[in-house]
């Protein structure tokens, strides 16, 4: 489940964040520090991982180091989301 | 024109003194379940048991106290704190995990040594391995800020802090070793606020909303200052907070019935964009009456674009205003009308805009015309003049220089005569912006200088070049870097034209920009747009054989013109 939700992950970060070609990413890859993409950005990646994950997270309780990889972005959703009503 | 605002005190210390004391002050919002409030009591004793541990740590009348803590009530108290004991404060942007630890580490000393600071105060998480790497020259120390329980008094007023004497540093444009600090005493910063509060026609109950990082002079004059010697409170979130989650800060404004807040541009159209529509209705924003946008240039589509997303929310019809403002005069340098319909906007030819450069003004329909929004009138005790390139003053409607006079202006650049030589002239300040004046308004057009400005930051592309040059397969110097405004972002974005040594490195694009993104992100904390990777000599280079910034942007423009639409388009 969370394994087929990453990979959507990184199809949406590469076809509607990045939407530069050539690019590869996995679930480890820098995104923020990496200057791959801009903190900016992260917001419509954070409204994609509570479609994924179906949790809802908090204002305030997730920053953008949170969010550099997508391995730690699922593991900070887990941490801190709570389940959408 | 005499200010209605006469203080009854002559620092900012005693501004704070003189504060009701139950009063509410500042609020700190990180999270539902994670907010802090102090009143101007409660905030006194704070800032006073800083002046107790900063006098501890030997930091004396004069000494320049550089701080590096995350937004939040802390910070302020310890700024506060430094100038009771009629120090020196400045406020440096706190390092961001994208930071490389040894760039950061020399910049950090650079500033330190360009300050001639005493004392460096981090926060008691400030990371460790940064720590290690930070080796300041001089007299300068690093503690953590501490706090100790001992029971604090407010002390008789100690006359030896003369309103004549500096009582903080905000910087200007630049990153890392390259800011430039403007030094401002007491009675300038006591004069500005008296000007701008009735400016804004600010009033006891008023409260501020403020996403802005204190380190910038929009959060730290109007989110900061203005409140402490006003007397009214303020909300605050970090940056980075409301960045990802924009909703936050129309949730705040409407539970603390906020009703001034200052945001540069690209906020409005990031509220617009990324507030889920389905969430929009609900937020009422009554209280708000004026949201201030102000030091990025003032664009009338992103304004449509936040009116159209918020017309269901109870918004005051005149609620978006405009300012135009800098570090070098404390702060604003025109306003618009805040009781009026709210910025006035133009339409004016395009062709006679690029070409003659003057702004004639024509119906909106025109084929071609550029819509403009005015920047307003001169705050109290400011003057402006439009000057062309030799030096002449231009007569409204021509676009020229924007030159400044204002009595609450710097004496010159921190440590800095050679910036200073550059830009203060008999007495008025050249700010390389360019605009024009018709009516007796401000319209701020562009730069003269080739900063690029992404998302309120001022960022040099020499800071840029200069990283993108040190990569082994780029052709040393042969690099440009610009700003392009993308309308989908409502700001800026930094695109980078490199050459490449070898040919055969043009197979391997995707690998060198990867580096280069990596090594741009951890020096300078910010993102780039596009990077183009060139053969060699496709850069213009000047006469003087240093690569033409403008010619090369034009180069490009014109065999990539969907650049110039990006966002407008879609």
């Amino acid at each position: 489940m969370t394994a087929i939700a990453k990979k959507q992950m990184i199809e949406y970060i590469l076809h509607d964040v990045i939407r530069r070609p050539r690019t590869e990413i996995d679930e480890n890859t820098a995104l923020v520090s990496s200057g791959l993409i801009d903190s900016l950005a992260l917001v419509d990646i954070l409204v994609k991982l509570e479609d994924l994950t179906n949790l809802r997270i908090p204002a305030g309780k997730v920053n953008a180091q949170n969010m550099d990889t997508i391995e730690s972005m699922f593991s900070t959703a887990q941490r801190v989301g709570k389940p959408k009503n | 024109m005499e200010s209605k605002f006469q203080f009854p005190f002559r620092t900012l210390p005693e501004a704070l003194f003189a504060a009701p004391a139950d009063k509410c002050f500042a609020t700190m919002w990180k999270c539902e379940d994670d907010v802090e409030s102090v009143t101007f009591g409660e905030f006194t004793r704070l800032a006073l048991r800083q002046a107790e541990y900063l006098r501890s740590q030997d930091v004396k009348l004069g000494d320049t106290v550089i701080i590096l803590m995350p937004q939040d009530i802390p910070l302020m108290a310890a700024f506060v704190g430094a100038m009771i004991l009629g120090a020196v404060p400045a406020i440096l942007a706190y390092p961001n995990f994208k930071i490389e630890p040894t760039k950061y580490s020399f910049g950090l000393s650079g500033v330190s040594d360009n300050l001639k600071a005493r004392l460096i105060v981090v926060d008691q998480r400030f990371p460790e391995e940064l720590l290690k790497h930070i080796r300041v020259e001089g007299s300068a120390r690093i503690v953590r800020y501490g706090e100790n329980d001992s029971p604090v008094t407010i002390p008789d007023i100690d006359r030896s802090v003369e309103p004549s004497r500096l009582a903080f540093i905000q910087h200007s444009a630049g990153t890392t070793g390259l800011q430039k600090g403007v030094a401002l005493s007491h009675a300038a910063v006591l004069a500005h606020i008296a000007n701008l509060a009735e400016e804004i026609h600010l009033c006891p109950e008023d409260r501020i909303y403020s996403w802005l990082p204190l380190y910038h002079d929009m959060g730290l004059i109007a989110c900061f200052i203005l409140p402490l010697v006003c007397h009214v409170p303020v909300v605050m979130q970090a940056p980075t907070d409301w960045v990802m989650q924009p909703a936050t800060m129309l949730e705040l404004i409407q539970t603390y019935k906020c009703s001034l807040a200052w945001v540069p541009n690209f906020t409005l159209q990031h509220l617009a964009r990324k507030v889920r529509p389905e969430d929009r209705p609900s937020f009422d924003l009554s209280s708000l009456r004026a949201l201030i946008n102000c030091s990025e240039p003032v664009r009338a589509s992103s304004m449509d674009e936040f009116l159209a997303a918020f017309q269901n929310c109870q918004l005051n019809t005149n609620a978006l205003q405009s300012c135009y403002a800098m570090a070098e005069t404390v702060f604003a340098v025109t306003h618009s009308d805040i009781v009026g319909a709210g910025p006035r906007r133009i339409w004016i030819d395009g062709n006679a805009f690029r070409n003659q450069k003057c702004a004639i003004p024509v119906p909106s329909d025109t084929p071609g015309a550029i819509c403009t929004v005015s920047s307003g009138r001169c705050l109290p005790d400011t003057q402006i003049r439009i000057v062309s390139p030799e030096g002449m003053e231009l007569t409204p409607g021509c676009v020229g220089e924007i030159v400044i006079r204002s009595a609450t202006m710097l004496d010159g650049y921190y440590n800095r005569p050679d910036l200073t030589a550059a830009t203060l002239r008999d007495g008025w300040y050249w700010s390389g912006d360019l605009g024009f004046v018709l009516d007796g308004e401000l319209y701020v057009v562009g730069r003269k200088k080739d900063l690029i400005i992404v998302a309120g930051a001022n960022i040099h592309p020499q800071d840029v070049e200069e990283i993108v040059s040190a990569h082994p397969s780029i052709y040393d110097g042969r690099v440009v870097a610009f700003g392009q405004y993308n309308a989908n972002i409502g700001t800026e974005e930094i695109v980078v034209i490199a050459e490449v040594r070898d040919e055969g490195d043009l197979q391997k694009t995707n690998r060198i920009e990867r580096e280069l993104r990596t090594a741009i992100t951890s020096e300078l904390g910010i993102g780039i747009g596009t990077i183009y990777l060139k053969p060699l000599r496709w850069i213009v280079k000047s006469s003087a054989g240093k690569p033409a910034r403008s010619t090369t942007r034009e180069k490009l423009l014109s065999e990539q013109p969907e650049l110039q639409f990006r966002g407008k388009i879609s």
